[in-house]
């Protein structure tokens, strides 16, 4: 017999709410597995269970036994030990007895601190059988969870009442007493198709005979799979292709513990609601997949993914086809509701709803986009008379029914509303494209409309808050400042815009005028945005040295910015970049000391060799790098730079600047000066080293 | 799953509420009548929310008419009511096997759950103006939701212990599915020898008539002073130790409030500050509550074995 086995330990619950399924079964392998290894068990692997019925883990080689451990008890330090006459004292003689030994077996433990009484002995490691109970107590009881509720009449909490515990090792049955409940060695399967007990042999049978016996797939990632599959099989059969919505996916294996697609339709005639309305109420509602066309218009058809083999799943299709067709007619009757009224002939009613309490309401907003918006199609050379339009009629779907009902269709209403009217499609999608880039990493808008706008719409929320003194503290965000300066940027820097964040807060900041009890804090907004792009650029994998280098020459065009970034990413490249950023690091320290520094480079008082070559060389290059960044072309400008390395090298070799002649230091910091700023002009290159 | 036998026609709306009454009392609970004043759910009936304080066990059903003002569509939409009914199942403590319990009741409607898709799914209630809470779940069939199923943790603002398992079925939208029918006019209410009466031939008028009220005729003056009045009265009850009298006060003031809100005389901002005042007179209530029961010494206590009152 094996000195180790497997750990099996599953808590079978009433049904657990989807987001927590897989986070609290994670956290329950990996706190056993942690308790087990301090407590000297050296378990294996894990391997985790996840279900709406059960979190389960198995753990490989988990010892039968816990190692013996060397343990060092500290007493009390050893003036405390000893009385007056030096006889052991109370504190003394307790601390024996606690060791459970006599005072003369106690030693002493000296360290650089003091001296202390001590005792050492060897603990006999105690078996798994023994052990495991208070331990498994501890760690369910630790769990985090959202929240905590209480069932029934006692003081337990969990996040949904608990059924039953499982808890074998190899073929043994551990005892364990958890939140009322006794330890078997039976799980149990799916609610309806085996709700009988199954005792496992032992732990290793577990996942198998669920699938076999207990009509449960316990492996998450596994009914995820089989639900993509389904899915798509069903999408197939239907003649269409699936949104397959990975979020949903995995909510609905969330869900149910054995996923059978099943897909039914409803009526075309819903089909004229914008489809963003109807694949929502699918989705959200009813954790339905659409399906769509090959040119990706929406099919009357859905897929659901029910819990069971069910004897007729005509009843079942019919059900799902019953739930959805009010809540489609709902959809409807708002489109078809909110169609009678011109979307412009809501804009008097955004006098109604307040942005916030000391930036007006939504009407003064859109007031102030149409200035913001025109003043950037201005910079831009885009045309403010569509643009204007568009944020003129921006908010107006907030007044529709349809908004009221599906907040999420903001905007995209918007969009169909103006364009049944006969609005252009540029201007059209603007609306739609005015609440992009909707998270990291998902796309900015296409259009120049939507662009400007895009800013516009969050470059006024920014300075508002800002200019009202509520600048995000800490965690809290309630604005999602966060994600509007970073989309104001993204926009700026992945459309390629020409514009300047200074200049457009200090637009922002006259639009709002009024409104503002403190207008002079708008330019926080500036460098609050800015440290936005140190997580922008390392997502992309960009060197936190170059946006440091960068972020130190403070450069508020953002298109100027990421030029600079991506020039001095290239530099760090050059095999020179090295000793020049540390000479650079040099020259600025050096510079920083200096108490006094001589005005401009007096060629006579230059020494021939290292320094009368470092000021040759510094000329020609200034001449040919300050054209160069001039131009923006920072990266061939930097490579210029390269050529400076040697001399620059053998200056430092070769020559003193703190020189005893006055000012023959003098002129060589001054030297040292024009060097240092032709190297910080695209960045500071002295933060790469 | 406890097998009901059960005589009545669970095809007919009286036969299904019959159905659920045999079922639910065969499983202990008491068969109380609707609460007799507007409430806007099953919730509001002194045999949730009061039942729902102090040590005492209580197990009840009863069906509870639910007013929602504001849902009135004039007796056009088929799915809308603004009166429209609730099966209230109240469980307290809520026994280990409540949800194999709960799922015999769909069972003695008819639902096989081998050919019904049933599943629980996570819906967090909280009741704001009665400074109540509970974690639970929608019941769905076939994707639809047919009950909320809760287990209280609080309410007014006091911790329920033992813990109360509280099932709201939507009876209207079982028995549509159950009859097939589209519309909630066209269920069949019972088969009488005159034929059959509908669920529209008794409450059709009643919807037409209600919303007109509702939206159009409500006197908003008087229902901002009866408002106020309620307030008032239920203060000076709750000081009077008269709990149940003063409860009833708090069911006028927050009727009041929702024909108010039905005719939106209530601003957003004001909104919230009628709920906090509703919700500050259910937690009073709620402790004259718990103390008027104290007084009393507990009376239900008398049937519950030691173990089980050990909490």
């Amino acid at each position: 017999m094996s000195d180790h086995a497997t750990l099996l330990i599953e808590l079978g619950c009433e049904e657990l709410p989807a987001a927590s399924i897989q986070p609290m079964a994670a956290a329950l392998a990996e706190k056993l597995q942690a308790q087990l290894k301090d407590a000297g068990f050296a378990p294996g692997d894990t391997q985790v269970f996840a279900t709406p019925r059960r979190l389960a883990v198995l753990i490989s080689e988990v010892q039968k036994q816990q190692a013996d451990r060397a343990i060092e008890k500290r007493g009390p330090a050893v003036q405390a030990a000893f009385d007056a006459e030096g006889n052991a004292s109370k504190a003394a003689l307790g601390f024996a007895k606690s060791c459970g030994v006599e005072f003369d077996q106690v030693g002493r433990l000296k360290t650089d601190k003091g001296e202390w009484l001590a005792y050492n002995f060897t603990q006999k490691g105690e078996a798994l059988s023994k052990q495991l109970g208070p331990l498994l107590e501890s760690v369910i009881n630790n769990l985090p969870m959202p929240k905590r509720m209480r069932w029934g009449a006692n003081n337990y909490s969990f996040l949904r009442p608990v059924l039953w515990l499982t808890a074998l090792h190899g073929d043994e049955l551990m005892p364990a007493t958890v939140l009322g409940l006794n330890s078997g060695r039976s799980t149990r399967g799916h609610r309806f198709h085996a709700p009988a007990e199954i005792e496992l042999t032992q732990a290793e049978d577990y996942a198998e005979a669920l699938r076999s016996q207990g009509h449960v797939e316990p492996d998450y990632a596994k009914r995820m799979a089989s639900i993509r599959e389904q899915v798509l099989a069903a999408a197939a059969t239907a003649g269409g292709q699936a949104v397959v919505d990975e979020d949903l996916v995995e909510e609905c294996a969330a869900l149910v513990e054995w996923p059978v697609a099943i897909s039914g339709h409803f009526d075309e005639v819903f089909l004229e609601v914008p489809k963003e309305a109807l694949i929502q109420t699918m989705k959200n509602d009813q954790r339905y997949f659409p399906l769509l066309d090959e040119s990706g218009k929406l099919l009357p058809t859905f897929i659901t993914i029910s819990n069971i083999n069910s004897s007729d799943e005509a009843l079942v299709r019919q059900g799902n086809e019953r739930v959805i067709r009010p809540r489609l007619a709902d959809a409807m009757f708002f489109w078809q509701q909110d169609l009678k009224t011109p979307l412009g002939s809501l804009l008097p009613s955004l006098k109604t709803v307040v942005f916030q309490k000391k930036l007006g309401t939504l009407h003064d907003k859109t007031e102030r986009l149409v200035r913001l918006t025109r003043h950037i199609a201005q910079q831009i050379d885009a045309d403010a008379v569509l643009v204007e339009r568009a944020a003129r009629l921006s908010k107006c779907d907030l007044m529709t029914q349809m908004v009221y009902e599906f907040p999420e269709m903001q905007g995209i209403a918007g969009k169909y509303y103006i364009y049944k009217e006969g609005e252009s499609i540029a201007v059209a999608t603007a609306l739609e494209e005015q609440y992009m880039p909707k998270q990291a990493g998902s796309p900015t808008p296409e259009g120049i409309i939507g662009q400007i706008l895009a800013i516009a719409e969050k470059l006024d929320t920014l300075a508002g808050i800002f200019g009202i003194g509520q600048k995000p503290t800490g965690a809290k965000d309630p604005f999602a400042l966060r994600r509007a300066s970073l989309g104001i940027l993204r926009i700026i820097i992945e459309r390629k815009l020409d514009l300047d964040l200074h200049d457009l807060l200090s637009t922002a900041q006259q639009a709002l005028a009024d409104k503002l009890d403190k207008p002079e804090q708008v330019f926080d907004a500036l460098d609050y945005a800015l440290d936005r792009l140190q997580g922008y650029y390392a997502d992309q994998g960009i060197d936190r040295r170059v946006v440091d280098a960068v972020m130190a020459k403070k450069p508020t065009r953002p298109l100027d910015f990421d030029k600079r970034v991506h020039a001095v990413t290239a530099f760090l490249q050059l095999p020179e970049a090295e000793a020049l950023a540390a000479a650079n690091k040099r020259i600025q320290n050096i510079l920083k000391k200096a108490d006094a520094i001589g005005e401009g480079v007096d060629e006579s008082l230059l020494a021939a060799g290292a320094e009368q070559t470092l000021y040759d060389t510094l000329l020609t290059t200034e001449a040919e790098v300050q054209p160069l960044y001039r131009r923006g072309e920072y990266e061939a400008g930097l490579r210029a730079l390269a050529g400076l390395r040697g001399p620059v090298d053998s200056y430092f070799d070769d020559v003193m600047v703190n020189a005893d002649d006055n000012a023959i230091k003098l002129n060589r910091l001054a030297l040292l000066q024009r060097l240092g700023n032709l190297c910080t002009e695209a960045g500071d290159l002295s933060a790469l080293s | 799953m406890a097998a009901s036998t059960t005589p009545h026609d669970v095809k007919t709306f009286q036969g299904m509420i019959a159905a659920l009454q045999t079922y639910w009392s065969e499983q202990g609970c008491i068969i109380q009548q609707p609460y007799d004043m507007e409430v806007g759910a099953g919730t509001f009936h002194s045999s949730t929310f009061l039942r729902a304080i102090g040590p005492e066990p209580w197990y009840a059903c009863h069906t509870q008419a639910s007013r929602r003002p504001t849902d009135g569509r004039y007796g056009e939409n088929p799915n809308r009511l603004q009166h429209y009914y609730q099966f209230q199942v109240v469980m307290k403590p809520s026994p280990a096997n409540m949800q194999v319990l709960y799922l015999g009741s769909l069972s003695a409607l008819g639902f096989d759950p081998l050919v019904h898709d049933i599943r629980f799914v996570e819906d967090n209630w909280e009741s704001p103006t009665l400074g109540a809470w509970g974690l639970g779940w929608e019941v769905w069939l076939n994707g639809m939701e047919v009950t909320q199923y809760t287990y209280f943790q609080q309410c007014g603002g006091l911790e329920c212990k033992p813990v109360l398992g509280e099932l709201a079925y939507g009876i209207e939208r079982l028995a549509m599915y159950i009859q097939g029918v589209e519309s909630i006019y066209d269920l069949v209410w019972a088969h009488t020898p005159a034929g059959p009466i509908t669920y529209g031939d008794v409450f059709h008028q009643n919807e037409v008539e209600q919303s007109a009220y509702n939206f159009e005729h409500a006197n908003t003056e008087e229902l901002f002073h009866t408002f106020d009045v309620c307030e008032s009265e239920c203060q000076k009850l709750c000081e009077a130790a008269l709990p149940l009298p003063a409860y009833e006060q708090v069911l006028r003031a927050s009727h009041s409030f929702n024909l108010l809100d039905a005719r939106r005389a209530i601003s957003v901002t004001e909104r919230q500050r009628f709920i906090l005042r509703v919700r500050t007179l259910s937690r009073a209530v709620a402790i004259a509550y718990a103390e008027s029961r104290e007084r009393l010494g507990h009376p239900l206590l008398r049937n519950t074995t030691p173990e089980a009152s050990d909490v």
